[in-house]
């Protein structure tokens, strides 16, 4: 094997820079299609990992728990008490990194010139803080200060659509435990920024007072929770069922769909993108290894005729293949390194405006290398690449001494 | 004398659409070692045909043929790959180098396929370019070569493998007068010193003129096979 390669290597690595502009031509090809598999990968996962951030780090998290019907009819009447035996157990678990329980609940909020729907959020500030983005985001005023605060804070949008601002009051209306109208009046104490659905939707109040407003006692419409990394995900849902008889556990997959669905539909596209792309490669490929070959047919009756086997042909021009595509393979994984780091403080996407948020996506995305699904495209462009050239390389093999050596 | 080569009855039919064209008609022959033989006759006798089935290029269509004790009309394609490795050396007409391997290394290259160790095959490589006049450039690629040199660097390729028998063919057809009359004292040489067998496809008269065996060629068949104790001149 070794005496083999000694021969055969030093012969395809010249015969490469015979034609040096065909062999630059085909690196160009074979790497500048890999550069855009592998930058375009980086690209989805970051605008994927993005959408899937901005959506769970708002209110979301990894996984929800609801009273059985909260999801199908999202009022009071479908309540459940906060986690106690098992389930606490559960959520205060290692796997678990952060939970929260929330009164969450349709609701009218009015202000002296409009009357809009949105959900009241009664929330634990100090936990919120754990498991939600939203505390962090506030643009004017200040966040909630404790479970018992009174206050109300209002999405940017709405404030601006309800013509109200910070120092202000509302008033909200709700259907109570009882069923009857509940209604109250809230004194703005902040305005958070986030996407505008968010802001319109969301209001956040302490979740005493909104236990209070709704009388519904200690009970709570839901508990988010993160976990400590998707790979446990799985079992977690699996043990909180367990935990949480009767009650509807489910992760985020269910919970947002939209965002599952982005993430799912970019790591398809990349690998579309990836057989698109090889196909392409793989016509530049062949086309040129042929010509190579068309070109040498004397020279490969010659080798035969010196005595080479037919194989070692083969061989030979696989060879010259695995360089080929190699020296492009090696290139294009640095350009797209070098494309990936020059982005270190991430990618704006300011310039989309509102736009980027229709697709879910953050503002700013983070291209980060992921050394498996380079290694992967990368051996999977190479390995089928030469793969590819195999045609042209038996077509070599299978060259008759005689009709080659009279080839013009 | 031992013979090297022996040929029964070589048939060979080429198919041109529906027509069967006869190249060779039945052939019975024997190349002795230490042959200077020339094969001559006119284009389109089967000259060349006739050298590649002795040399395991093509397969005739009937008959048989024996080189150094082996027959090799049913041999496979590896095994005729093999024979043509160790026990024949090609010269040809166009020289046919391998454009991206030096001199030294295209000598080489034969003795690489069979394996030789590296310290070895570059000394025999590089002492049978001394042989062939071509000492000091042994690293010079073909394009950096004259037409002359390129062809003693064939020469050298065909016999750094110690084959039984070196087929040329046209070996001097595309070289000068000089040039062509330095190669044909070189293979003279070569056979008188070294006992290297030889047998020439040509119309060169210079090298029929100098070969001890004139063997003729017409329509496939052989015509006159003269052995001369001296050359012709």
């Amino acid at each position: 094997m070794m005496k083999r390669l000694r021969l055969l290597l030093p012969l395809a690595w010249r015969n490469l820079w015979r034609n040096p502009r065909r062999t630059l031509i085909t690196v160009l090809v074979v790497s500048v299609g890999l550069w855009s598999i592998l930058t375009f990968a980086v690209l989805l996962t970051a605008w994927s990992d993005s959408s899937r951030d901005t959506t769970l780090k708002l209110m979301t998290g990894e996984g929800q728990i609801h009273a059985t019907g909260y999801l199908d009819d999202p009022t009071v009447a479908h309540r459940m008490a906060p986690p106690s035996g098992a389930l606490r157990a559960v959520l205060n678990s290692a796997v678990v990194t952060a939970y929260v329980p929330r009164v969450r609940i349709s609701a009218i909020v009015q202000s002296e010139y409009k009357t809009l729907p949105m959900t009241l959020a009664g929330v634990v500030p100090k936990d919120e803080r754990q498991l939600s983005v939203l505390p962090k985001n506030i643009v004017q005023g200040r966040y909630l200060s404790g479970p018992d605060d009174p206050a109300i804070v209002l999405g940017r949008n709405l404030a601006k659509r309800l013509k109200t601002r910070v120092g202000k009051r509302v008033v909200v209306m709700a259907q109570d435990a009882s069923g009857k109208l509940a209604e109250r009046a809230y004194k703005i104490v902040g305005l958070y920024a986030s996407n505008q659905q968010t802001e319109d939707e969301f209001a956040f109040t302490g979740i005493h007072t909104a236990q209070s407003f709704t009388k519904i006692g200690d009970d709570i419409s839901e508990i988010a929770f993160d976990a400590q990394n998707d790979a446990v995900l799985p079992k977690l849902l699996d043990d909180l069922k367990a935990a949480a008889t009767g009650r509807d556990v489910q992760s985020w997959k269910t919970l947002a769909p939209l965002s599952y669905a982005v993430s799912t539909f970019f790591d398809e596209f990349i690998m579309m993108w990836l057989w698109v792309m090889f196909a392409l490669m793989a016509i530049g490929i062949v086309n040129t290894q042929l010509m190579a070959v068309f070109e040498r047919v004397r020279e490969f009756g010659l080798l035969q005729a010196l005595g080479m086997r037919p194989r070692l042909v083969l061989y030979e021009v696989a060879l010259e293949s695995t360089l080929l595509i190699g020296i492009g393979v090696v290139l294009g994984i640095v350009l797209a390194v070098v494309t990936v780091h020059a982005f270190p403080n991430g990618l704006d996407l300011g310039f989309l405006g509102r736009g980027a948020e229709l697709v879910g996506a953050g503002r700013i995305l983070y291209p980060q290398i992921n050394v498996g699904d380079f290694v992967l495209y990368s051996a999977i462009v190479w390995v089928a690449g030469v793969i590819a050239t195999l045609w042209p390389a038996r077509r070599a093999s299978k060259i008759s001494p005689v009709e080659a050596m009279g080839h013009a | 004398m031992t013979a090297i080569v022996t040929c029964r009855g070589i048939v060979k039919h080429y198919r041109q659409g529906a027509i069967d064209v006869p190249a060779l008609r039945g052939i019975d022959l024997e190349i002795d070692a230490g042959d200077f033989a020339s094969l001559a006759g006119p284009s389109g006798s089967g000259k060349t045909t006739f050298l590649n089935i002795l040399g395991g290029l093509d397969r005739p269509s009937s008959g048989t043929v024996t080189i150094d004790g082996e027959e090799i009309t049913k041999l496979d394609n590896n095994a005729l790959a093999d024979l043509r490795l160790k026990k024949i050396g090609f010269v040809f007409q166009a020289y046919n180098l391998i454009p991206v391997l030096s001199a030294v290394e295209n000598v080489e290259f034969t003795l690489q396929l069979m394996g030789m160790d590296a310290k070895e095959r570059r000394k025999r490589a590089l002492d049978v370019l001394e042989q062939v006049g071509l000492k000091g450039l042994e690293n010079r690629r073909p394009s950096k070569l004259s037409g002359g040199q390129q062809q003693r660097v064939a020469v050298a390729r065909a016999l750094a493998s110690r084959p039984a028998i070196v087929l040329a063919d046209e070996p001097t057809a595309n070289l000068d007068s000089k040039t062509a009359e330095d190669l044909i004292t070189l293979m003279s040489d070569l056979n008188q010193k070294s006992g290297i067998t030889f047998l020439m496809a040509t119309h060169d008269s210079r090298v029929i003129n100098r070969t001890h065996r004139h063997i003729v060629i017409t329509d496939g068949q052989i015509t006159s096979d003269e052995r001369r104790l001296q050359p012709a001149n």
